[in-house]
């Protein structure tokens, strides 16, 4: 069935199969590998995208219901250049990527979460990522990089209010 | 060849009449947080998905003079953020909390946690203690079933083929309760209840108590209220000697219902503790635990 949606800012237009996944429509049918399959039942967050800009488990989300939707992976996050942003940038700086295969779900978890919460605690951080699991840097650096880019952000909004 | 079809309905007639075509077995889709686990370990049961979750009023939390409703598709995110709901029922606010991940929040709806009908599903111990009514439509018309009702077993409902849940409804409880959700998981975050509880009640202006229902999950077959517990607490201070006579009622009927089995070593310590804990919050204490 032809299904169209906004993919990364992007309109598209795809046939796929009715019964896929919104993971196996991204991962196959778009080649947009960033977004990891792993336990595939909603556990693990590796295949988290934004969905109208909500944090969603790509693999429980049936492929055609985003007909008309707005999905953003992690190939749609960087900076207006390409490069890294700056919460992919302290990601790096933190020492938050060792294996990197959670990595895309933590980055876009983290994304949903200073979306609606400009300065969260460092347990709002937590409770954000309680559906990502990462088995390799014990989620402290993961959470300070979050954190040190909420700050980030914090700053550069009072400094442009001050020149304003 | 794709081994399902996908239609989304764009009214609360359309996805009726949807799921009543006959020849192809429709099931309808909220969230999809359970069917797209349960296709990976069951055969697939139905030929054809019925999206239903752009349909406006099945997205609604409204309350109208005492009675609030919420729409089958109402998300757990969602009604985290209900003002309604903090105000009428938070213990079920506390519920939703617990359940899954903010992804698995996002997506997963009441209509789907209470069809579903898992032992565990942290919806329906607060709803219960509601005496929510569930609202059904199909073809023939329309039902209501009590929500302790509609669960016949784990997994089992009464809904018919061809039968939408269409929403909750249920009596705004008085301004005076105090309600508590508790859940025993084995991690803080993303996990399954292996036991839970939810109570509500209020006493009156001597300090009896008036008011009291109680519904543990995972406990017995299926989610329901224990008079004989109730009427432990119903016209008695509620101090600690009778809130441990309550919790005990409550391990001694569990036992009853389900039998010694081999989880009953565990439950019955377990489910004493947390109704006991989750009685003197409300009574003794604050009200709503958090988790």
């Amino acid at each position: 069935m032809l299904i169209n949606f906004t993919l990364n800012h992007k309109p598209v237009s795809v046939d796929a199969p009715a019964d896929i996944t919104l993971l196996t429509l991204l991962r196959d049918h778009f080649k947009l590998t960033g977004t990891k399959e792993a336990c595939e039942v909603g556990e693990c967050g590796a295949c988290a995208v934004l969905l109208d800009e909500e944090l969603v488990n790509s693999c429980l989300v049936a492929a055609p219901s985003v007909m008309g939707r707005e999905v953003i992976t992690i190939e749609g996050i960087h900076d207006e250049d390409g490069n890294p942003n700056d919460l992919q940038r302290n990601f790096i700086d933190k020492g938050a990527v060792q294996c990197g295969f959670c990595t895309p779900g933590m980055v876009i978890a983290g994304e949903a979460l200073l979306a609606t919460k400009a300065e969260p605690s460092r347990l709002e951080i937590r409770e954000a990522l309680a559906g990502n699991l990462c088995r390799c840097t014990g989620y402290m650096q993961i959470v300070d990089a979050i954190e040190t880019t909420a700050k980030g952000r914090a700053e550069k909004r009072n400094q442009e209010k001050r020149e304003r | 060849m794709a081994k399902f079809d996908y239609v989304l309905a764009k009214t609360m007639d359309d996805a009726v009449r949807l799921l009543n075509e006959p020849d192809i077995r429709s099931i309808p889709l909220a969230g999809g947080t359970d069917i797209y686990v349960a296709i990976r370990v069951n055969p697939i049961w139905f030929d054809r998905l019925v999206d239903i979750q752009r349909i406006l009023e099945l997205n609604e939390v409204s309350m109208e003079n005492d009675e609030v409703k919420i729409g089958a598709a109402v998300t757990f995110s969602h009604a985290i953020k209900n003002p309604i709901l903090q105000k009428t029922a938070p213990f079920l606010v506390e519920a939703c909390k617990t359940i899954g991940g903010p992804a698995v929040r996002n997506c997963g709806t009441f209509g789907g946690n209470v069809s579903n009908a898992a032992a565990c599903a942290d919806s329906l111990p607060a709803l219960v203690c509601l005496e929510a009514i569930a609202h059904l439509r199909s073809s023939k018309g329309q039902r209501q079933v009590k929500v302790e009702d509609l669960v016949t077993g784990p997994h089992q409902t009464q809904i018919e083929p061809g039968e939408l849940l269409t929403h909750f409804t249920f009596k705004a409880p008085p301004d005076s309760a105090k309600s508590c959700f508790i859940k025993i998981g084995r991690r803080k975050a993303q996990s399954i209840s292996r036991l839970s509880i939810a109570v509500i009640g209020t006493v009156d202006a001597a300090g009896l108590v008036n008011y009291v229902r109680v519904c543990p999950g995972a406990a017995v077959a299926t989610p329901v209220l224990f008079p004989k517990v109730e009427d432990v607490l119903l016209g008695k201070k509620p101090d600690k000697e009778t809130i441990i006579a309550a919790a005990d009622q409550l391990v001694a009927d569990m036992i009853e219902s389900a039998g010694r089995r081999w989880s009953t070593e565990y439950k019955e310590i377990t489910l004493k503790a947390i109704a006991e804990r989750s009685l003197t919050k409300i009574f003794l204490e604050d009200g709503h635990h958090v988790n």
